[in-house]
């Protein structure tokens, strides 16, 4: 008997899921609806950075002065004469360099490219935007005496015309890289913050996946087996719950210190797994306890099935529910515990994430320079709430007791 | 009590679960679920088991098809010993009995679609499928009465009924002798119910089975069984074939449940006998007979010593000390 008008007549799962209750139930949330999108735009960047369409020199690279502001934002006289000095340093380095490969190194702007191949030339209009650099720097008042104002915008248009204007692409790129300013190394904020999504992104898979499965695995085991096995997962939990969380992460973070995965995220991980595992752990021990003595499991043990395959077919895929609504908590909480972690000084190492930006943020907030704080943020903010709003409109269209 | 033709025949079997706690999770007592249950079924027989709530006919069903392991006594199943086998020695016999459940709500997985659950089942069991497992699943399904286009669908897409029929379909997947119905009608309507027992009378002859039939409702096992056991507090008090139930009820336990039975018949009026008390507890079990406590007949010996099943006729076991 061939399967193909088996296949035919009865539709997939798949259709059957699109067209089940709770799936027409999600679809008229528009909150939901959004937050998803939210969701999805969010894997998609880091999943494009994942891909090195944003590379790690990107989030490092120094692109302009420090602490400038984000969205092209008004500037005072002083701010405005330390950009045109660093663009032109960065350009007489271009021309100073030999090789053409050293030159865009030193420029490293990316989409910036010198106006001209010629380094004679090059070096030439430099001198004259020195020359104007230095008769400015001679006032102190840049903003209120109006022939300092007009060297400064003098000495602005020369620097402009040292460099090719960016068009299309690059120039999109550029702005976009400006679009949230510098931070105190002259960092874009914006590159910074993208990389660190898929920072975010990584830890809360990856963290809330392991705690997930080994949560469920010993849960499963305690809650279906029992006794002794049921006493010694009791007293593993217990005894690690007592801990509060911060602490554990901060003594397993530090443990790693030095170590050989010093640098990478995997004491993170660790850290994360050990202190995450608990709550599914709790939860799906009590839920196997219950289904167990469904008759259904009854029902296939009198078939004589073995328990690690009653385990595995009947039990596990019955608690899948709570597996997804913990990894959606721990997916959440993971990220938020990454701030915390980084801002301490204990989690990510050597490359950007939210909570190293915040961390670094704390002698800028004190300056009054809010944007990467509040880029940093903002970003984790969105993505917190998006996922909150996300498994309450799950929780609420696929429960069945949920009119 | 034994005939060549016995296809299961139960003796003195006890159990008996124990109750831990302490520190120490010591035993503490015990509950005294079945106290030397004994009957024996032929080929083909239908076998009632009635009796109030607690009185261990499930626990007599659970352990007929080992999902509990009896304390004391013998299952004797064609001959062969049944309790102390290990999960491998026992394999052969799973598939020859097996048991239909109470609740059709829970008795079935709710991930696995109707084919996957018989198929399981049926692979488990390597049980011989000459024309291709889709179709001996289909055809299956079709014989407790449901559309093929069932095969492929979820558990909550059916209802009640539908779902205890896929409940015995499954229990057949397996081919088995011998069935055990926990109360299989008693979750299900009225209307439904005499349905579901037609198909478990037409499954019976088609199949050839033998079914032991738990249920608190003497209607039901009038219905359907040949002999029925009646059970009180773990034992049995008597035993009789369904045609002498109204006639010959023996034990007063037997009366008084024929009598709580309501007869729709005006005319037909007969002394309503009301029981006095509680059921006493099966941790600490009484001395003498179990019922004594709220038998309206009671004599001081009953209080005192324990009556034995005894065959007051032929094929009539009564355990009373008051029946001659």
């Amino acid at each position: 008997m061939s399967s193909t008008p088996q296949a035919t007549s009865a539709p997939s799962w798949w259709s059957k899921f699109l067209q089940g209750r709770g799936v027409r139930k999600f679809k008229r949330d528009k909150m939901a609806i959004g937050s998803l999108v939210v969701i999805l735009v969010y894997l998609l960047c880091a999943l494009a950075v994942g891909l090195n369409v944003l590379e790690k020199e990107d989030a490092f690279a120094r692109v302009g002065p420090g602490w400038t502001p984000g969205f092209g934002g008004t500037q005072n006289g002083e701010k405005r004469l330390q950009d045109a000095e660093f663009r032109i340093e960065q350009i007489e380095r271009a021309a100073a360099a030999t090789q053409a490969e050293d030159a865009l190194k030193a420029l490293n702007f990316g989409a910036l490219v010198p106006f001209s191949n010629d380094p004679e030339v090059v070096s030439a209009r430099v001198a004259e935007a020195w020359a104007i650099f230095n008769a400015t720097v001679e006032y102190d008042d840049l903003e209120e005496d109006p022939a300092a104002a007009k060297l400064l915008l003098d000495l602005e248009s020369k620097v402009e015309e040292l460099y090719t204007q960016p068009t299309g692409l690059s120039s999109l790129v550029h702005s976009l890289r400006m679009s949230l300013g510098t931070d105190l190394q002259g960092r874009s904020i914006m590159f910074r913050a993208l990389y660190s999504t898929k920072v975010a992104v990584q830890i809360g898979i990856i963290s809330a996946l392991f705690s997930v499965l080994l949560g469920t695995l010993l849960g499963a085991a305690a809650g279906y087996f029992g006794g002794w096995v049921d006493h010694l997962v009791i007293w593993l939990y217990s005894t690690f719950s007592s801990i509060p969380w911060i602490v554990l992460l901060m003594v397993l973070a530090s443990a790693f210190r030095g170590g050989p995965f010093d640098g990478t995220l995997i004491p993170v991980y660790a850290a994360f797994c050990m202190s995450f595992w608990i709550s599914p752990c709790r939860v799906i021990r009590g839920e196997v306890m219950k289904l167990k003595e469904l008759e259904y499991v009854q029902a296939a043990s009198a078939m004589g099935f073995g328990k690690i395959q009653i385990l595995l077919k009947h039990i596990i895929p019955n608690t899948a529910h709570l597996m997804f609504i913990n990894f959606s908590l721990l997916f959440v909480g993971a990220i938020k515990a990454e701030v915390i972690l980084s801002f301490l000084g204990l989690g990510v190492k050597g490359q950007p994430s939210w909570g190293v930006m915040i961390s670094q943020a704390k002698a800028e907030v004190l300056n009054g320079f809010f944007w990467q704080i509040g880029a940093a943020t903002f970003f984790m903010v969105i993505l917190v709430l998006a996922f909150n709003i996300l498994s309450d409109a799950l929780q609420d269209a696929f429960d069945p007791k949920h009119v | 009590m034994s005939s060549s033709t016995d296809i299961l025949q139960v003796k003195d079997l006890e159990m008996h679960f124990p109750v831990r706690g302490g520190i120490l999770n010591r035993v503490q007592s015990k509950v005294h679920a079945l106290n030397g249950v004994s009957f024996s079924l032929k080929k083909g027989e239908v076998l009632g088991v009635v009796g109030e709530s607690g009185c261990g006919k499930s626990t007599l069903g659970k352990c007929l098809i080992r999902l509990h392991s009896p304390t004391a006594g013998s299952i004797l199943f064609e001959g062969e010993e049944l309790t102390g086998l290990s999960h491998g020695e026992l394999m052969p016999y799973r598939k020859r009995i097996q048991m239909i459940f109470q609740d059709p709500y829970s008795s079935l997985n709710p991930r696995m679609t109707v084919r996957q659950a018989l198929r399981e089942v049926a692979l488990f069991h390597q049980v011989p499928t000459p024309f291709g497992m889709n179709a001996y699943i289909e055809e299956l399904v079709q014989r407790v009465g449901l559309r093929v286009d069932a095969v492929d669908k979820f558990p909550h897409e059916f209802s009640g009924g539908q779902r205890q029929r896929i409940g015995i379909a499954r229990a057949l997947a397996c081919n088995p002798d011998v069935l055990v119905a926990d109360e299989p009608v008693s979750a299900l309507d009225v209307s439904i119910q005499a349905q579901v027992l037609n198909l478990l009378m037409d499954l019976k002859d088609e199949f050839g089975l033998t079914l032991v039939f738990v249920s608190h409702d003497l209607k039901v096992i009038e219905h359907f069984c040949d002999r029925v056991l009646v059970m009180y507090l773990g034992n049995v008090v008597e035993e009789l074939s369904c045609d002498d139930l109204h006639k010959n009820a023996a034990h007063p336990y037997t009366k008084a449940l024929l009598g709580a039975n309501p007869i729709n018949d005006p005319d037909d009026r007969r002394p309503l006998i009301v029981l006095q008390g509680d059921v006493p507890s099966p941790f600490v079990l009484p001395p003498g007979c179990a019922f004594a406590g709220r038998c309206p007949v009671a004599e001081a010996k009953c209080h005192t010593d324990r009556p034995r099943l005894e065959r007051k006729s032929v094929d009539h076991p009564v355990s009373c000390w008051l029946v001659d």
